[in-house]
């Protein structure tokens, strides 16, 4: 695979609130429907709980919650996307999810200075293809545990 | 014969192995030097220490040499030598050759490990003559001539092989190669010595073995038209090679040299070291050798002079001689151990735990048939379903034996670490190690290399005093760090106690307000007393704290003990913690024996399902309300002339509390007869063997929790960490919650 400033990365995305976020393909181990989320006492207001995922016990983040939107019950449509990265597997609640897209490098603008909301923080860059636009996540940046002090119960 | 992938992988599998036996061989060395420490003074050192150390250095220099890893061969060289010294009782053992025997392994670790990463090795000259000063001068002796042939043997299907060739006209060919430093620079190989005898024929044989001075050397039987190359020798310039014959079935129980003549390379330099037949190390691949290593002692030859080059460095042996030492081959184990992979155990564990959750299923089903089931029936069934489930807690037994391995492997650590520590602070510490043959699960043990290290750079660091302050103290010079390991029923104790300066918590205290892990209205009062070691401990693990003495280069920069606090927790294990100024601090770290399996009660709070592990577990009470007395802000019962706390669990985990005053209270009676506390649950739903799995997620870190299961339906079962509920105080971190009764 040549590195050239022309390479398109697959991600999947999926909305919240209306709005389309992207994530990187790789690191999307498997989505599923939401279902049996077992809740865990004194954990961080958007964890929603804990769910079985190929035999592993992983933490369900309800991702309106952590980006600071209203919660909202969840549907037939609403996913759990399960994502791996740097030895943390964590499940991801979501509107709804079912596309794939290749997107080009050159279309992903970094995210401008202005938006310093909750959510802005999460924010790799902005791709637009065509007429939409498309926030990539940071994930690593969702996955920063929070500190003791400043976690307050909602 | 194959292809170049796959003889690629051949050679790394190789080196895998290479790497897995010298860290085998090092621990057997960090043991015996641990036993070897301890009966220094004694007038007679017992051989079998000095023996196996002598093996030991002895395996890891073959290794190193077959593989090329020059220093490390080198250095386990001299201290093979050393130890041969000792244990022929030439020499006697002092405390610098003592010293020098544990910096080497040190550095001979070291030189291994660099090899691995690819860095550049440690400079081994001054251990080196270290060793040299302790070593008696060894007498030069004469190195006869002795080299003895080398016959290759093939496979029944490879000899087919080349007589039908041989019928078809191809002229066959043994070549050997020896791979050296200088050639390899050049690109040339083992790997492009086969390319390109590969180009000119078909391969039928290649092999590695071990030459006469413990060289590697590949041996190539090539088969190739015999109209095209008639003088092989010069166009493949780094090869020595000769024609081939196929030995027929009679010569090989006694092969006259006529049959066959094998060209070992000669040396450029100095003559060969004697070799005392029956020496040469077996090397465990391919073919078997037993035999070849058995006619090499038979018969000799004289070598016969090399006809191409052969270019090679070659080392400065000492000519010391090594005498028939029984090595067991590298590669093959002469014992009966079998080496394991730890994922395929892991793999077994969790085989075993869904065998477990399936039988529960069953019984649950048993449980539930109509009554219109014909009784016989279903006692045969019941009675089956007992037997599958003796029968499984025997395999789950069984395979968690196979996983355990002693601890000393990590305490054996603990030696090294100290020392090193001791030479970089100047003070002086005495290590006292007991338990080190308590068996534990090896996953465990490798989970826990890190933390039990950090604790115990931290004791030496800022536990023990420097000896001034000590003297000054009325304390003795020498410090104590005592290291105990122990199993009561289900759990392993780990301990570390030192007698240092202990932890100062006026100090602790005022960091963590300062760092705002303290909220302002929890602490009222700075009284230290008000404080439990336990919050303490916490305080000390939360990621980030750091005061200024945790700070430096000995312990790491305020993430060691999180790294402890959350490596047990993960194990599902807790540490305990106990402090006192000026006298000392003690760690207590309770592990489960077994990872994955236990039974435990599954009871009903507010709706939700938790497990309680049974061993916790004293009893189950059912109390009226009026029997609960109230006292200050707890309330507590007394049963059986035991008085204990209550505890709601519901209030603890946030839930809204459902209990109704007009019912009868479940209380279910947690912990020791020492310290016991009664929670308050709504039903208890049955008692079930479940399969613990961890809460790793660092999201998933709440107190009370241990870690969770499931009961056959897929849902999450909470499992509850009995030992944070017992504890008299629930640390002031927490927020107090709120309750609502219903009802």
């Amino acid at each position: 695979m040549n590195k050239s400033a022309d390479t398109s990365q697959p991600f999947i995305l999926f909305e919240l609130d209306h709005t389309t976020y992207g994530i990187p393909s790789d690191m999307v181990q498997q989505m599923e429907m939401v279902e049996q989320i077992t809740p865990v006492p004194n954990s961080p207001s958007f964890v929603v709980g804990v769910v079985f995922s190929r035999g592993q016990v992983i933490p369900a983040i309800d991702l309106r919650v952590r980006f600071g939107f209203g919660k909202i019950a969840y549907t037939l449509r609403s996913r759990l996307i399960v994502i791996n990265t740097n030895e943390r597997t964590v499940g991801l609640i979501v509107d709804t999810a079912r596309e794939f897209v290749s997107i080009p490098a050159q279309t992903i603008q970094p995210s401008p200075e202005g938006i310093s909301s909750l959510s802005g923080k999460y924010l790799a860059g902005i791709a637009t293809l065509g007429e939409r636009v498309i926030l990539i996540l940071n994930v690593s940046e969702l996955l920063v545990l929070p500190e003791l002090v400043s976690e307050r119960s909602p | 014969m194959s292809s170049p992938t796959e003889s690629n992988n051949f050679f790394n599998e190789f080196l895998d192995d290479y790497f897995a036996e010298c860290e085998e061989h090092l621990a057997v060395v960090r043991r015996e030097l641990l036993a070897l420490e301890s009966c220094m003074n004694q007038p007679q050192i017992e051989g079998s220490i000095l023996n196996e150390l002598f093996r030991s250095f002895h395996s890891i220099k073959g290794l190193s040499a077959m593989v090329g890893v020059r220093e490390a061969e080198k250095l386990a060289h001299q201290m093979e030598s050393y130890l041969r010294s000792l244990r022929d009782g030439q020499i006697s053992l002092k405390p610098e050759g003592f010293d020098a025997l544990m910096s080497g392994t040190q550095i001979l670790e070291r030189a291994i490990g660099a090899y691995r990463t690819k860095e550049d090795p440690p400079d081994i000259d001054e251990i080196i003559s270290q060793l040299e000063a302790c070593n008696p001068p060894v007498v030069a002796k004469t190195p006869t001539a002795a080299i003895t042939p080398f016959e290759v043997k093939l496979k029944p299907e490879e000899k087919k092989r080349l007589e039908a060739l041989v019928s078809e006209g191809k002229q066959i060919w043994h070549f050997v190669f020896t791979p050296s430093t200088e050639l390899s620079k050049q690109g040339i190989g083992v790997n492009a010595i086969r390319e390109q005898l590969q180009a000119i024929g078909e391969l039928i044989y290649v092999s590695p073995r071990l030459n006469a001075n413990q060289k590697i050397l590949f041996d190539f039987i090539l088969a190739t038209q015999e109209a095209e190359n008639h003088d092989l020798g010069s166009e493949l310039k780094y090869l020595t090679g000769e024609p081939y014959q196929i030995p027929s079935p009679v010569s090989e129980a006694n092969s006259g040299s006529s049959n066959l003549k094998v060209e070992p390379p000669r040396e450029p330099e100095a003559p060969a070291t004697a070799e005392a037949p029956g020496e040469v190390e077996a090397i465990g691949t391919v073919v078997n050798r037993t035999e070849s290593e058995r006619k090499e002692s038979e018969e000799r030859t004289e070598t016969a002079p090399a006809p191409a080059e052969v270019l090679e460095t070659s080392e400065a042996e000492t000519s010391n001689n090594i005498s028939p030492a029984k090595s067991t081959s590298p590669l093959i184990s002469g014992s009966n151990l079998v080496r394991v992979d730890l994922p395929k155990l892991d793999e077994l564990m969790r085989m075993v735990g869904e065998l477990v959750i399936t039988r529960a299923r069953l019984e649950e089903n048993l449980k539930n048939l109509p009554p219109s089931f014909p009784a016989a029936r279903r006692r045969t069934l019941q009675e089956i379903n007992l037997t599958l489930e003796r029968q499984l807690r025997d395999l789950r037994q069984g395979v968690m034996q196979v996983r355990l391995v002693p601890i000393a492997e990590i305490f054996a650590r603990m030696q090294f670490v100290v020392r090193d520590l001791m030479r970089l602070t100047g003070k002086q510490v005495a290590l006292e190690i007991s338990g080190a043959e308590t068996e534990i699960d090896k996953f465990v043990v490798e989970r826990m290399m890190d933390p039990l290290l950090h604790l115990v750079r931290n004791a030496v660091s800022h536990g023990i005093e420097l000896t001034e302050e000590r003297l000054k103290a009325g304390k003795s010079a020498m410090g104590a760090i005592a290291l105990r390991a122990s199993t009561a029923g289900e759990m392993v104790i780990i301990e570390i106690e030192d007698d240092g300066q202990g932890v100062d918590i006026y100090r602790v205290l005022k960091r963590a307000k300062q760092q705002g892990l303290l909220s302002d209205s929890v602490s009222e009062t700075n009284d230290p007393d008000n404080y439990d070691s336990q919050t303490i401990l916490d305080l000390l693990c939360s990621s980030g704290f750091s005061t200024k003495e945790e700070a430096d280069l000995a312990s790491g920069r305020g993430v060691g003990m999180a790294i402890v606090k959350n490596t047990v927790q993960e194990l599902g294990g807790c540490v305990k913690f106990t402090t006192k100024k000026g006298k000392g601090s003690h760690f207590i770290i309770d592990l489960p024996l077994t990872l994955a399996i236990t039974d435990a009660l599954i009871v009903e709070v507010s709706g939700q399902t938790f497990a309680i592990p049974e061993s916790s577990i004293q009893e189950v009470l059912s109390v009226e309300h009026k029997g609960i007395i109230r006292l200050e802000d707890q309330e507590i019962i007394s049963y059986r002339g035991h008085v204990f706390p209550l505890r709601y669990l519901a209030r603890l985990f946030n839930c809204v509390v459902t209990t109704d005053e007009s019912e009868k209270l479940t209380i279910v009676v947690i912990g020791n007869s020492v310290n016991s506390t009664g929670l308050v649950v709504n039903r208890i739903l049955g008692l079930r063997e479940i399969v613990v799995r961890p809460l790793t997620d660092p999201f998933l870190q709440s107190p009370g929790i241990a870690g969770a299961t499931e009961l056959g339906d897929g849902r999450v079962v909470l499992i509850l960490d009995v030992s944070t509920l017992i504890s008299s105080k629930i640390p002031k971190i927490i927020k107090p919650q709120q309750f609502i009764n219903s009802g």
